[in-house]
């Protein structure tokens, strides 16, 4: 019976290991990745993680106060968003960026967002863009899709599964977090006390 | 945060079941020691085990990433399989296809697949089946109206049925309801092309999906809800039916392994030795039989993301100048007549030539690289008496200088410049563009005034375009150029023939320089203008083309008659650029046996009325609107043919699913043309299951330590 029960709790001690290791695989992978991108940024082009790697960053995102800026991943694939949010592919450098993170590792901290927080995006040559959230939205992925055309060419959108803490990890509900870049301020406003006491 | 409390909790729970499991009394210190060990060893454990581990999660989180079309609350179901078998016959000018598509249901309940896909411009589809299992049902054809009422009725009685519908001459919808799960039903259907002949080469286009399309116009809130496809676009202003044409496009890793292959197979029976079967885009494998040709993709079953283009060239010195082919239907005649005009280059003409280049956003990728391709050629072949102009176009429409500029080398210079700078962004506005290019050839210049309109034709509101082109088009001439793995080829064809000019396609940087020296090439020589043809019965108003357009170079002339018996000559009469006058004629009498002239004659019949009614309803004159409904309705049911008012419908007599068990309605995707930057993309799977493997874990482990408590409870 006591043998049946050791084993019976090492079992579920596994499941739950096997689970706390996604997100802690999620965070030390942004470990690695941090290094992946200086070289990326040093070299001025991608290199891989480490040298199996399917995908490599493409940037790094900053979500604002109170959080680690997240190298983004190229892909939106199970392998790229288990390590880092995954750029969808086929967004272009001119075109709208679409970035897709896991809600329960690299994305849990979108819910906190508002409209007019500050996103900030860096690309490779390491120069960092300013994005304003203008919107927050809920999408049924079963009714409808992303429509490229339909968006500004310099906006940005995030996408995560909703709702955050449920436990199924295929629901088509999503939480979209949309933001227009945010033109440069005036140059006596932006030296006087910098964004945040800028009154935004 | 709720993770990280949870697994502390738990962390020290499963220690402690180890612990006390031993049942032994150790003092606290050593206990604390022990519990420390085991947690620190259960890590270390686990991380010797993750790359095991790792391999197995990997393809879970693969299919956790991959788009599936999941109910709610389900384990994401697979989505419906697809794979289509092309099987094709060409005999003279006509291929005719037998196109199965089969529909696999991987999934746990019965569905209803909803299917959009493109078929050649111009395609005839004459019979639909229904194979499932054993079972063959023949489709009837019917108004679109009775045929959409009957199918209804079947899914609804859980009866299985298929029914095949156009949206555009080049875009129709099979739909089949109650797919059991677990077992594949089949839908053949039956069309027919005609076969392109050009500067002595024979070409066929099969097209296997589409390029998303932009709709113009703002979003008819009002009706959205009833017409909402599943995550299509919506009906917009400009374009009622946006959501009936706008299937998604997905990129081939978000698609279940297997599916969208297609199996393709032509038969080339032309009458003539066959010199050489090309492709620019697969590669091929044929075998000839005597004057037979087989021809098949080298690879097997090819991925549906392009049109397979298949040309063949005669034996050198056999390209044929005439053909006549007769075949008697229904106990009338029918004749297709082709004919190539002996017409030798001439001398050059002073142009003014305004190239138009569409950079919206479905341009993006490779599409706008072969653009900016074309574009650069066409500028080398301007003479120094020349003027030209370049047009772009996305949101809105600009151009390089504000009225045609002579082709100097600065200007040349200041043009390539411009053509190097452009990208692709934004939606594609055809209206102001072409407006722009034809206005500036209402005045008489004494030039030749050609415009070449290089798109992928990715647009919705056709009809309303080729309506301007017939209206503004004044003396000019316009040439579509179109562009990418699977361009719009009805708009593409049908504006150059409103615009009386010609179409190119062309599909890769480095097989596009042949199609375009043939068109810059043909543009240069000299037309053949004001073409009548006369029959020997006189029944010029069954023979089509009513108008035959302008012919350029290496142009074929093709009429299609009803009612003409093969005897007595043909004579066709036009003006050559210099204005002589020009006459040929042919012998009937020679006819070869033909198939299918009926239904290319009726389809063309239906093309001319549409054609007709988008005119008439330009200038205002309504009332015959309904009469051409009727008209081609009408040609629709005689003929067996799939209409914009007619469809295909197979209905199955016995109901197969039981009646308490659900339906799901399942869009099955297109794929992305390779090349082009997806327009239309489905939401990523953004969680994982950690959450759900950490509850489990923390309960069941919570469970194994409150049952250890008691046992140790019940011992002392």
């Amino acid at each position: 019976m006591s043998r049946c029960l050791l084993t019976l709790s090492l079992l579920f001690g596994a499941v739950f290991v096997v689970g706390a290791w996604i997100p802690l695989k999620a965070m030390l992978a942004q470990e690695l990745l941090t290094l992946a991108w200086a070289e990326t940024q040093a070299r001025q082009q991608p290199a891989r993680p480490w040298p199996w790697a399917d995908t490599w960053p493409v940037a790094r995102l900053d979500l604002g106060p109170g959080t680690e800026p997240l190298i983004v991943l190229e892909g939106v694939h199970g392998e790229s968003l288990a390590f880092g949010p995954g750029r969808l592919a086929g967004a272009t450098r001119e075109g709208p960026i679409i970035i897709a993170g896991h809600r329960d590792t690299h994305f849990d901290a979108l819910e906190h967002l508002k409209a007019g927080n500050l996103l900030r995006l860096q690309d490779q040559a390491g120069s960092w863009t300013d994005y304003e959230v203008t919107r927050i939205r809920i999408a049924d992925s079963r009714e409808e899709g992303i429509e490229l055309d339909a968006m500004a060419p310099d906006s940005l959108l995030l996408v995560t599964c909703f709702p955050f803490d449920s436990l199924a990890s295929d629901g088509p509900l999503r939480y979209l977090v949309e933001a227009r870049v945010r033109p440069p301020l005036p140059l006596n406003l932006a030296s006087g006390g910098g964004i945040a006491d800028a009154g935004f | 945060m709720f993770f990280t409390s949870v697994s502390r909790d738990t962390g020290t729970s499963i220690s402690r079941t180890r612990t006390v499991s031993r049942a032994q009394p150790t003092p606290v210190k050593l206990r604390k020691l022990l519990e420390g060990v085991s947690l620190w060893l259960l890590v270390a454990l686990f991380l010797s085990l993750h790359p095991v581990y790792a391999e197995a999660t990997e393809r879970g989180e693969e299919t956790a990433g991959a788009l599936y079309f999941g109910e709610p609350g389900s384990r994401g179901e697979q989505a419906t399989l697809l794979s289509a078998d092309y099987q094709v016959t060409v005999s003279g000018l006509i291929a005719e296809t037998r196109l199965r598509q089969s529909f696999s249901n991987a999934g746990q309940n019965w569905r209803e697949a909803i299917y959009v896909f493109p078929l050649p411009e111009q395609a005839s589809v004459y019979s639909l089946k229904m194979r499932a299992g054993e079972r063959v049902i023949e489709g009837e054809i019917q108004t679109r109206q009775e045929a959409a009422t009957q199918y209804e009725t079947a899914k609804a009685e859980s009866r299985q049925a298929a029914t095949v519908a156009q949206e555009r001459p080049n875009l129709f919808t099979t739909r089949l309801a109650n797919i059991p799960p677990g077992e594949e039903i089949t839908v053949e259907i039956r069309y027919q092309q005609a076969v392109r002949y050009q500067s002595g080469e024979f070409e066929l286009r099969l097209p296997t999906t589409l390029t998303p399309r932009y709709m113009p116009g703002a979003p008819q809130v009002a009706d959205a809800p009833d017409n909402w496809r599943q995550g299509w676009a919506m009906p917009t202003t400009q374009v009622a039916d946006a959501d009936a044409i706008s299937p998604f496009t997905v990129l081939p890793d978000d698609l279940p392994p297997g599916s969208h292959q297609a199996s393709i197979s032509l038969e080339l029976y032309t009458g003539l030795p066959i010199a050489s079967v090309l492709s620019p885009s697969h590669s091929l494998q044929s075998t000839w039989d005597g004057d037979t040709v087989r021809v098949t993709p080298t690879e097997g079953a090819v991925p549906m993301n392009r049109d397979m283009i298949v040309r063949w060239l005669p034996v050198r010195g056999e390209a044929p100048s005439a053909a006549v082919f007769h075949e008697r239907w229904q106990g009338e005649d029918y004749l297709l007549a082709l004919l190539v005009p002996g017409v030798e280059r001439g001398g050059r003409l002073a142009r003014e030539l305004v190239f138009v280049i569409d950079t919206s956003g479905s341009m993006a990728g490779e599409s706008i690289r072969q653009a900016q391709a074309a574009l650069m050629r066409g500028l080398d072949t301007l003479g120094p008496d020349d003027t030209f102009n370049i047009i772009q176009f996305s949101h809105s429409a600009r151009s390089l200088f504000p009225s045609a500029h002579p082709a100097s080398a600065p200007n040349l210079n200041q043009a390539q410049a411009y053509v190097r700078g452009l990208t692709a962004d934004g939606g594609t506005e055809m209206a102001p563009a072409l407006a722009r290019a034809l206005a500036a050839g209402k005045e008489r210049s004494g030039r030749v005034r050609q415009v070449v309109f290089i798109t992928d034709g990715a647009v919705g509101n056709e009809a309303a375009l080729f309506q301007q082109i017939e209206q503004e088009l004044g003396e000019s001439r316009l040439f579509t150029v179109g562009i990418g793995a699977a361009p719009n080829l009805h708009f593409m064809r049908e504006a150059a023939r409103f615009g009386r000019g010609t179409y190119t396609a062309i599909t890769d940087l480095t097989t596009m320089a042949k199609p375009l020296e043939d068109l810059f090439g043909k543009m240069q020589a000299p037309v053949l203008t004001d073409l009548s043809v006369a029959w020997p019965d006189d029944i010029q108003s069954e023979a089509l083309p009513q108008r035959p357009g302008d012919l350029f170079l290496g142009e074929p002339l093709i009429q299609v008659v009803r009612g003409q018996a093969a005897e007595g000559k043909l004579v066709m009469s036009g003006r050559l650029a210099g204005g002589q006058n020009w006459q040929q004629s042919l012998d009937l009498t020679s006819a070869a046996p033909g198939q299918g002239l009926h239904r290319y004659w009726a389809r063309q019949k239906i093309n001319g009325l549409l054609d007709r009614s988008v005119v008439t309803k330009a200038a205002g004159e309504s009332p015959s609107g309904t009469r051409t409904e009727d008209q081609v309705t009408e040609l629709g049911l005689k003929y067996q043919l799939v209409t914009p008012y007619t469809s295909f419908v197979a209905v199955d007599k016995t109901p197969r699913r039981e009646a308490d068990e659900p339906l799901d309605a399942e869009p099955v995707p297109t794929l992305l043309p390779k090349g082009s930057a997806p327009a239309m993309l489905r939401y990523p799977q953004t969680a994982t299951g950690a959450p759900a493997l950490m509850m489990t874990g923390a309960l069941g482990g919570l469970l194994c330590g409150l049952l250890a408590l008691v046992r140790r409870r019940t011992r002392t």
